[in-house]
């Protein structure tokens, strides 16, 4: 029997970012696969180093263009425990909001991607004429679609004006009719059921060894939730459900998403109605007191953790963050073994893979068993040996 | 003069450079269709609506270098995109689409043209395994596959009509229907539509060149003028089995006070906005599920067609 | 199924896509586009230099100021991130609606007030 090696990636047209996995298949059955990541890495660590601390938010913020306001909140939330502040009662709520309506954006985005790649197009075109109504109200609070810049350290930037607010309840309830809708699609449709349900099992045992995290997590019959687990800015008034199925497939995942986006428009809703008149953000000092702290949120894709220490100066020692699809890709590797190349899309879009925020480099040698990082001088140094620039 | 007449029939009109027209007239109807059922607005700018927009990307492909790399095995990959476009346009030439067939009618044409839409897919084979490409390798065995599971129900459907007609020529089956096909072998229709679709390799059943498993499928490694006629082969197979099904369940050109060409005309493009609306509704079927619902619903469905045909409808006729 | 019905009524529905640039679709009211500067009021203090996460704008000398100086800004290089509209004391720099900026020379996207 002999095994062929199929490479997706770094270039094709079912994947959206830069990445490789090496599939080993035996006719059309996937035996293994190796992830190869790398090919995004940005050096973001580095450049938190290099900035300051409210420059930091506006580079947090270009971490991933989808969940780009997770990242804002959660590096807010661990600077702000540095500081030993507390951020007024109305600036939690608007966090709330925005963060809501950032995961309502991109579970709508997954959607009609997992469209795409089951070759639906007709969904897809639907879901993301949809989604538009999300960036306008987006674009409405804060001042640009997709980059709201709306978190800053202390608080947040921008308020919601009393004339908005029928703008936004009007809005959310076009959304909640067309939600239910696609969840009706989802239900419904023989072809997509034909090609999700049963595809790309992980089983509970399975997901819990591996640390999957978000609705892969939750698919899986795994209650883990950050808004449950660990409440930040007030997610403990909110009432709302931790949605979990038990099919631990595909079609368990994009049932999970839809409706968490059907909960995230009723807590936005009782946000807006538990928010009371007063200030949107405290003044801080520009230089923080010494001292380390995290903070973990869930992002739509998972839970996200940011690790920032202050050694006193202008510019933060060092940023951390740990992304949710970091996590889940040694799940991934697990569920695509068994099944064919035809549900490789429909299983990689399952995760719904960010590469761009994956992206870290850390040094191992497995065999002796030690890690270590480079310092930014032997960084350097190694580039211009590289390139033959001379040290 | 005769021979004269048959030229202009055969190369002119209702010949081959109608037949292009008609091709490059039918993707811009099945683009704009498949983009309104999407809520957008399809080709717009180039031409009237957009109408020559087909002819522009055609073109744009025809003006791009030709690349053959270097493993491939030449004689086939550079000759098999002429073949894909041969052998529709030669399969077009017995449509009746004015009453007469262009070229000519004898009895067992039909059997003809279905062979030639095997040849068709043999050429799809041959032109992915020759481009020793991973993708293309992929593709191409899946269109042989999908062969397997489309090919038996629409022959079964096809010679349901021709058992109740009592004829295998189809100039003869398009003629001869007072009342039209699809009101009296519905099951039929439906069957011959789902094997279409599969065999036009258009949505749900696009397994072949699926584009986001394997980048292209069996037309990964085809680029420039090669792709241009590879495109254009798939319109013309478009126009021929839209032109199938017309002549043999919509009653082919015969209507009130038009002209039979038009009615022809009219009916087809009624059968490419009928594959445009399925097109739009379904996301794609895996191979192996495809394979097992052709043979466990389709078959099953055109085999009781056959037998609902002979004993009741011919039975029907004779009282 | 829930698609057969949809589909089919959207035939006959108004696309829903807008022809830019011959229709635009209105921005909202906050929208961060383009710098407004406004020179009678800046007193050359340097903060939005100093706090624009970019490095798009830079100080350059002038005499419009008891300062001596006033600040450019290198469009290319601008996030619209609105950091400089926040910290200027005396409200001189304003982000309006103005979006289409996209040009092929990249000195046209300098932006001088005076």
């Amino acid at each position: 029997m002999s095994y062929y090696q199929v490479p997706i990636g770094p270039q094709h047209p079912a994947i959206k970012e830069a990445f490789q996995f090496n599939f080993i298949l035996d006719g059309e059955v996937i035996v293994d696969v190796k992830p190869r990541l790398g090919f995004v890495h940005r050096g973001i660590e580095k450049g938190m180093e290099l900035r300051t601390w409210t420059q930091g938010i506006f580079l947090a913020e270009r971490i991933c263009g989808i969940c780009n306001v997770p990242h804002t909140t959660c590096y807010c939330l661990a600077v702000e425990k540095i500081y030993g502040i507390e951020v007024p009662e109305r600036a939690k709520y608007l966090r709330i909001i925005i963060n809501e309506l950032n995961r309502i954006h991109s579970h709508l985005l997954w959607i009609g991607v997992l469209g795409m790649e089951l070759g639906f197009h007709t969904l897809f075109m639907y879901v993301w004429r949809d989604r538009e109504r999300v960036m306008d109200l987006v674009e409405m609070i804060s001042g640009n679609r997709v980059t709201p810049s709306m978190n800053c350290i202390g608080g947040v930037v921008y308020d919601i004006t009393p004339e908005m607010i029928p703008v936004i309840r009007r809005n959310l309830d076009y959304l909640e009719e067309r939600t239910k809708y696609y969840k009706s699609v989802l239900e419904e449709d023989p072809t997509i059921r034909a090609r999700t349900v049963d595809v790309g099992v992980l089983s509970t045992g399975k997901a819990l060894d591996l640390c999957a995290v978000g609705p892969v997590a939750r698919a899986s019959n795994v209650k883990s939730d950050v808004r449950f687990d660990d409440p930040y800015t007030l997610y403990d008034t909110i009432n709302f459900n931790l949605i979990t199925y038990d099919t631990c497939d595909v079609w368990g995942r994009a049932m999970v998403r839809v409706d968490e986006t059907l909960e995230s428009i009723n807590a936005i809703r009782q946000a807006l109605d538990k928010m009371r008149p007063g200030p949107i953000n405290v003044k801080v000092k520009r230089i923080p007191p010494v001292g380390e702290a995290n903070a973990r949120v869930e992002a739509p894709r998972g839970e996200l953790l940011h690790y920032v220490k202050s050694d006193g100066k202008e510019t933060p020692y060092r940023a951390k963050m740990r992304t949710p699809t970091l996590a889940n890709i040694p799940s991934l590797c697990e569920m695509l073994k068994g099944y064919y190349i035809a549900d490789i899309p429909a299983i990689v879009a399952s995760i719904d893979p960010c590469y761009c925020c994956t992206e870290r480099v850390m040094f191992i040698d497995p065999n002796k068993g030690e890690k270590w990082t480079w310092s930014y001088d032997e960084l350097r140094n190694y580039s211009r040996k590289y390139y033959g620039v001379g040290v | 003069m005769d021979l004269a007449f048959t030229l202009i029939r055969i190369f002119i009109f209702p010949g081959l450079l109608f037949l292009s027209i008609l091709a490059f007239l039918f993707e811009w109807i099945d683009r704009k269709a498949y983009a309104r059922f999407q809520n957008r607005i399809g080709p717009l700018y180039a031409g009237p609506s957009g109408i020559l927009q087909p002819i522009a990307d055609f073109i744009k492909l025809m003006g791009k270098e030709d690349i053959t790399p270097k493993y491939v095995d030449a004689l086939i990959f550079n000759n098999a995109p002429i073949f894909a476009v041969a052998i529709p346009f030669f399969a077009s030439l017995y449509l009746p689409l004015d009453g007469s067939p262009i070229l000519t009618s004898f009895e067992g044409d039909i059997v003809l043209l279905l062979t030639l839409m095997t040849l068709y897919t043999i050429v799809a084979f041959i032109a992915g395994w020759a481009s020793t490409n991973r993708f293309s390798t992929v593709g191409a065995a899946r269109a042989v596959l999908q062969f397997l599971a489309y090919e038996i129900p629409m022959f079964i459907s096809v010679a349901s009509v021709a058992v109740y007609v009592g004829s295998t020529s189809l100039t003869y089956i398009s003629m001869n229907q007072p009342v039209p096909m699809i009101l009296l072998q519905p099951i039929g229709f439906i069957v011959f539509v789902i094997s279409m679709q599969a065999e036009l390799e258009r949505i749900p059943f696009d397994i072949p060149e699926a584009e986001s498993e394997i980048v292209a499928g069996w037309l990964t490694e085809y680029c420039g003028p090669k792709l241009a006629f590879l495109r254009f082969a798939e319109d013309l197979k478009l126009v021929f089995c839209s032109g199938l099904a017309t002549a043999l369940f919509l009653a082919g050109g015969s209507g009130p006070i038009l002209p039979p060409l038009v009615w022809f005309v009219l009916k087809m493009i009624f059968v490419v906005l009928l594959s445009s609306y399925i097109r739009s509704l379904f996301a794609r079927f895996r191979i192996d599920q495809m394979v097992s619902g052709c043979w466990k619903y389709l078959i099953p469905l055109s085999i009781l067609q056959l037998i609902l045909t002979r004993f009741v409808g011919v039975g029907l006729r004779w009282l | 199924m829930a698609m057969i019905r949809e589909v089919f009524r959207h035939l006959f529905k108004h696309p829903v896509t807008v022809k830019y640039p011959f229709e635009r679709t209105p921005t909202a009211e906050r929208y961060r586009g383009k710098h407004e500067f406004y020179v009678d009021r800046c007193v050359g203090c340097g903060l939005c230099a100093r706090e624009c996460p970019a490095l798009a704008i830079e100080l350059v000398p002038s005499d419009k100021n008891v300062n001596g100086r006033i600040p450019i800004f290198y469009l290319d290089r601008c996030i619209f991130c609105a950091q400089c509209e926040r910290i200027c004391p005396r409200a001189a720099i304003h982000l309006t609606k103005f979006y289409e900026l996209a040009s092929h020379d990249r000195k046209t996207l300098l932006y001088r007030a005076v």
